[in-house]
């Protein structure tokens, strides 16, 4: 049986024990959300770089590749996004350079928007003739 | 005995051990989906450079090199790569050319020190491909 002293008590645990294991795991939702979003700014710019090359289209064509990945991936995860392509040929050699860089959408109960960038290269030998 | 604050410190620690997997399982399946999207990359490019390659010793050197560019894009180790290639001996025009890309995941890692021991997940990927049948190569 409960002493007079002890009334409540347990009713002030489980509530700070339920607001503990809250923010365990809405910092864990966090943590998987950044990681996601870091693979596919990742994945972006090397798709930016590919659809380049491939397509043999110009520099804002690979931007916007790379931004419609980043944006049909991940949602309204990443802001700020920004797209820089930098293309050069020397020789027989066409190269594509695309750096994506962004910040994670500052959500749960740490919301700090994490920087995130990726820069991906493609490189291609330009036929004979 | 006084029992007050120990359902607290309970939950807490209860809840610690409980995360410190959790994250760790985080940080796997993280790893796996990089990886995933790293060798698809990888042998897709692999193989449009093989296929424009001019001979198969060419071929083999844009394999490759491609692999390597696109490991290296998504911040993984071109070396610990496992590449095979069938490529026809000719590369004729027409034929079929396939890459397969392998790379280990790593289970047991640590913060800071990386890879501890242990298994690994294999992760692969394969393309199949014709080398054009117009066009000029190399």
């Amino acid at each position: 049986m409960l002493k007079h002293s002890d009334r409540g008590s347990s009713t002030v645990e489980s509530t700070f024990a339920i607001v503990f294991l809250l923010l365990l795991v809405l910092g864990t939702i966090e943590v998987a959300f950044a990681l996601y979003a870091r693979n596919v700014v990742m994945a972006s710019a090397h798709e930016g770089a590919r659809a380049a090359l491939e397509l043999g289209t110009d520099r804002q064509t690979a931007a916007a590749v790379a931004r419609r990945t980043v944006i049909r991936s991940a949602g309204g995860l990443v802001r700020d996004l920004d797209v820089k392509v930098r293309s050069n040929e020397v020789g027989r050699l066409r190269s594509v350079r695309v750096a994506v860089t962004g910040r994670l959408a500052p959500f749960g109960p740490v919301p700090i928007p994490i920087p995130l960038s990726a820069s991906a290269d493609a490189v291609q030998q330009v036929p004979r003739g | 005995m006084n029992q007050r604050g120990q359902a607290l410190t309970e939950t807490i620690l209860l809840g610690l051990v409980l995360l410190v997997p959790l994250i760790w399982t985080l940080g796997v399946l993280a790893d796996i989906h990089r990886t995933a999207l790293a060798v698809t990359s990888a042998a897709h490019d692999a193989s449009v450079a093989a296929a424009a390659a001019s001979d198969p010793i060419a071929a083999r050197s844009a394999i490759d090199d491609a692999v390597e560019r696109a490991l290296d894009s998504h911040r993984l180790d071109p070396r610990v790569a496992r590449v095979s290639s069938d490529i026809d001996p000719r590369l004729r025009r027409g034929s079929a050319l396939a890459i397969e890309v392998r790379v280990p995941v790593t289970v047991l890692q640590a913060p800071l020190i990386g890879r501890v021991s242990g298994p690994s997940i294999w992760v692969e990927a394969r393309r199949v491909v014709r080398v054009p049948l117009y066009g000029s190569r190399g």
